[in-house]
């Protein structure tokens, strides 16, 4: 890569300054195109490929600035220099602010126009190496998912598994004893399972939106909750909590992704019961309000502190105030605000400590009577 | 019920097989297995099972998927029961992009998530192979 000659393309009007610039470069490690109007120097663009462009702003034809926007649109890390020839410091400044790296006055010596081309060069090496990174961090990212996948949930998957098998094949020989450290070890080795599923969920849960946003559909609030409120039941009775869900009748549908919706009404439902007390309500509301849906769930329960308030949607944040020992991976409300964000909804919380919390989950309601016939959509409806 | 049953096991982690493999046979199952795709097709090929076990992400990526397309091909393969065991619902969500849970790789197959509970993978098995003789009994 070393080796390789830096491309710069220039593009002006005048035949003077495009030969006086070509000479100028000439011998050092570059490769010099010229085009002497903006229709021709953004067909460049694209077949030369340049690292750096110098645009003069006042040229017939396309002008300058919409020039420099096209350059922008077509490839964001390639550096545009502007040179100005009516050398106002406002038509400079509008410049950059589209996006210009720097600008040359007319006249300038071979020394300034060197010097600006040396630096324009460095930027496009540090943009270059900054967006590299950034895809590698990203490629990391989801790597990183498939090896924790693989490399440590399996091991942990197999254990588990040949802990049922030896209970299995051992059931009649086992003292109680013996049977309830079997218990044990499945009981913390399911909790093992569970956090690496949730640590998985927060890396991927990015990624992963972004392709279920391919299979986006219809979604039927009512059974989302329905569903979500199952999933939690046990959980609440074990601790003799009251859900009270009220829905609006009828509700519009929301467009996204059931799993995962589901998951994030599960999530705060969960919350919810895990900062209750014993025998308290929890209250679930559906409304659509300004063409959204309002997904309210509010307890009684410890609540949260002002200082805590603005972390509560981060990672790893965990309430203090569990009035049991149920402690959590710190990542619910972060994987929720994700999951609902990622559907183009928003999520709010009000609390206060010793009176309990209200989360609220607004999702864009879907006009039914615009998509599809109705009979169509009663069937997707009823399916999801 | 399990009597004379034969079923063969794809799945490239001997560990893991071997926890399920033990259940199977203590419960009266005749288990064969392979630890990886070639040698699983292979053996789908010569022999006859009752039920296929099968692991999806295998080798260099989801090779079980490629397994369940060829059978579902072959004409005296398809009608088989597979029961897939694998530790990737999540993974699954977006190799099938709207068949999230359950993707139907052949016509008659379920999808448990490993690891897998004794009673769940006895329950599954006995009920996938009699709902395949039922059909058959059907014609």
């Amino acid at each position: 890569m070393g080796e390789a000659k830096s491309k710069i393309l220039i593009i002006d009007d005048e035949e003077v300054v495009l030969d006086s610039c070509t000479q100028i470069l000439e011998g050092g490690p570059y490769h010099v195109a010229t085009a002497m109007d903006g229709t021709f120097g953004l067909e460049l663009v694209q077949e030369f490929q340049p690292d750096v462009v110098f645009v003069d702003l006042k040229m017939p034809g396309i002008q300058g600035f919409e020039v420099l926007d096209r350059i922008h649109s077509f490839d964001p890390t390639i550096v545009a220099i502007v040179i100005t020839g009516y050398a106002t410091v406002s038509s400079a400044v509008e410049a950059i602010k589209k996006g210009a790296y720097d600008f040359l006055p007319k006249p300038f010596t071979p020394d300034e126009f060197r010097v600006i081309t040396r630096r324009g060069l460095e930027r496009r090496k540090l943009v270059q190496e900054t967006t590299a990174l950034r895809r590698e961090r990203e490629m990391l990212r989801e790597h990183f998912a498939a090896i924790v996948s693989h490399e440590l949930k399996s091991p942990i998957g197999a254990v588990q598994q040949n802990l049922f098998s030896l209970e299995y094949e051992l059931s009649d020989l086992l003292t109680e004893d013996q049977s309830s450290r079997i218990e044990r070890m499945k009981s913390s080795i399911n909790d093992l399972l569970e956090l690496i599923r949730t640590w998985l969920r927060v890396i991927t849960t990015d990624a992963d939106i972004k392709k279920l946003r391919e299979s986006f559909q219809p979604l039927s609030v009512e059974s989302m909750i329905s569903k979500a409120v199952e999933s939690v039941e046990t959980h609440a009775n074990r601790k003799d909590i009251d859900l009270v869900v009220s829905l609006e009748s009828p509700l519009k549908p929301v467009y996204g992704d059931e799993i995962t919706l589901v998951e994030a009404l599960v999530n705060l439902m969960s919350n919810a019961i895990k900062y209750s007390r014993m025998g308290s309500q929890i209250f679930v509301n559906a409304e659509e309000k300004e063409n959204e849906i309002l997904i309210t769930v509010a307890d009684r329960g410890v609540g949260i502190s002002e200082e805590d308030l603005p972390f509560i949607f981060g990672d790893f944040y965990v309430g203090e105030l569990s009035p049991d020992t149920e402690r959590g991976s710190g990542l619910g409300l972060a994987i929720t605000r994700r999951i609902v964000e990622a559907h183009g909804g928003s999520i709010s919380v009000d609390s206060a400590l010793g009176k309990g919390s209200t989360f609220v989950i607004r999702l864009p309601a879907m006009n039914t009577e615009r998509h599809n016939e109705p009979a169509q959509d009663e069937g997707v409806l009823a399916n999801s | 019920m399990s009597k004379g049953k034969r079923l063969l096991i794809i799945d490239d982690d001997p560990d893991f097989v071997e926890g399920i493999l033990s259940i199977l046979e203590t419960a009266g199952y005749e288990v064969e297995t392979a630890y990886n795709p070639k040698d699983g097709f292979d053996a789908l090929e010569s022999k006859q099972y009752d039920l296929l076990l099968l692991d999806i992400m295998m080798g260099r990526g989801a090779e079980g998927v490629m397994i369940a397309r060829k059978m579902r091909k072959d004409p005296k393969l398809r009608e088989m029961p597979v029961l897939i065991i694998t530790g990737i619902r999540e993974q699954i969500a977006y190799l099938f992009p709207g068949q999230p849970m359950h993707p139907h790789f052949v016509e008659v197959d379920e999808l448990v998530e490993k690891p897998v509970e004794p009673d769940f993978l006895l329950e599954r098995v006995s009920a996938l192979i009699k709902a395949a003789e039922d059909r058959k009994a059907k014609g």
